[in-house]
């Protein structure tokens, strides 16, 4: 080892994790799902009904948990819930009613 | 043949750009492609719905969209749907 | 997340919180239920007591245009009851106060 070249400087103990990196915009269904839960949608069924709330979560399955859900047939207010449970198998898509 | 193109690469080229959905049933969607996954679950945005219902055909306009994979049957990339064609 | 404040982390959140409560489930076919939500599991299979179904028959007007339908309701009521997941569209909880 040539002792003359100084040895490169150890990083701080204290350093702070990696920032993170910047947000990609990769637009990908995770990516989509992570900016809309929270916010106003539209979850269309294969059937055509639809329902109006605000996405409380969901899973890998599409199975959804709405709040203050309105169900809509050919454009009528047909049923109102609190919360609701949606099976995933019926989902059509899950559209956002606000901006992102 | 290491130079063939899988489908799913080809989609993949597709994102930035306008797609034209056909899903099994009576109904298709056009929009600029934002992603997808292995199900081709998709995301869209600046959506065109349609729907060719017994009542006729029906246009729907939707913002960013998560359309499920389980019910496409065909995509057309480039294309601006059935009003282009 | 809004979620939080509510105990919801998943929807299956929703139907675990619903258990021993009545709830709504929306089947396919137009047939609705009410019960008391005894048990469920990944598919959604529910066990559902003290139930009342609704079936919504929808019969055509002989030659009238679309929308002259008469819509027949019957209602039953059952005891004790096994839905199959997969003819399950949707679940409504009580209201939570």
């Amino acid at each position: 080892m040539d002792d003359s070249t100084p040895p490169p400087p150890a990083p701080p103990a204290d350093s702070l994790p990696p920032p993170p990196p910047p947000p990609t915009m990769t637009g990908s269904p995770t990516d989509f799902l992570k900016g809309v839960v929270g916010k106003r949608v539209v979850v269309r069924l294969t059937s055509g009904v639809d329902y109006r709330g605000l996405l409380s979560c969901l899973d890998g399955y599409m199975n959804i948990a709405l709040e203050q859900t309105e169900e809509h047939v050919n454009g009528l207010v047909t049923n109102r819930y609190g919360d609701a449970f949606i099976r995933g198998n019926n989902v059509l898509y899950i559209s956002a009613a606000e901006p992102l | 043949m290491a130079s063939q193109i899988l489908p799913l690469e080809l989609i993949d080229r597709c994102i930035g750009s306008r797609i034209w959905v056909i899903m099994k049933s009576d109904r298709e969607f056009t929009g600029t492609l934002l992603g997808f996954d292995d199900f081709v679950n998709m995301v869209l945005e600046d959506v065109t719905e349609y729907e060719n219902t017994p009542q006729g055909k029906k246009k729907t306009q939707l913002a960013q969209t998560l359309l499920n994979g389980n019910n496409i049957c065909m995509l057309i990339p480039g294309s601006s749907g059935p009003d282009d064609a | 997340m809004d979620s939080a404040a509510s105990g919801i982390q998943e929807p299956f959140d929703l139907i675990r919180l619903s258990l021993s409560e009545r709830v709504f489930v929306k089947l396919r076919g137009d047939r609705e239920l009410t019960g008391v939500l005894h048990a469920y599991d990944g598919h959604m299979n529910l066990i559902l007591s003290d139930v009342e179904e609704t079936i919504m028959i929808v019969d055509q007007v002989e030659g009238s245009a679309n929308g002259q339908n008469t819509v027949n309701i019957a209602k039953r009521k059952i005891d004790m009851l096994f839905v199959r997941g997969d003819g399950v569209i949707l679940v409504s909880p009580p209201l939570r106060t």
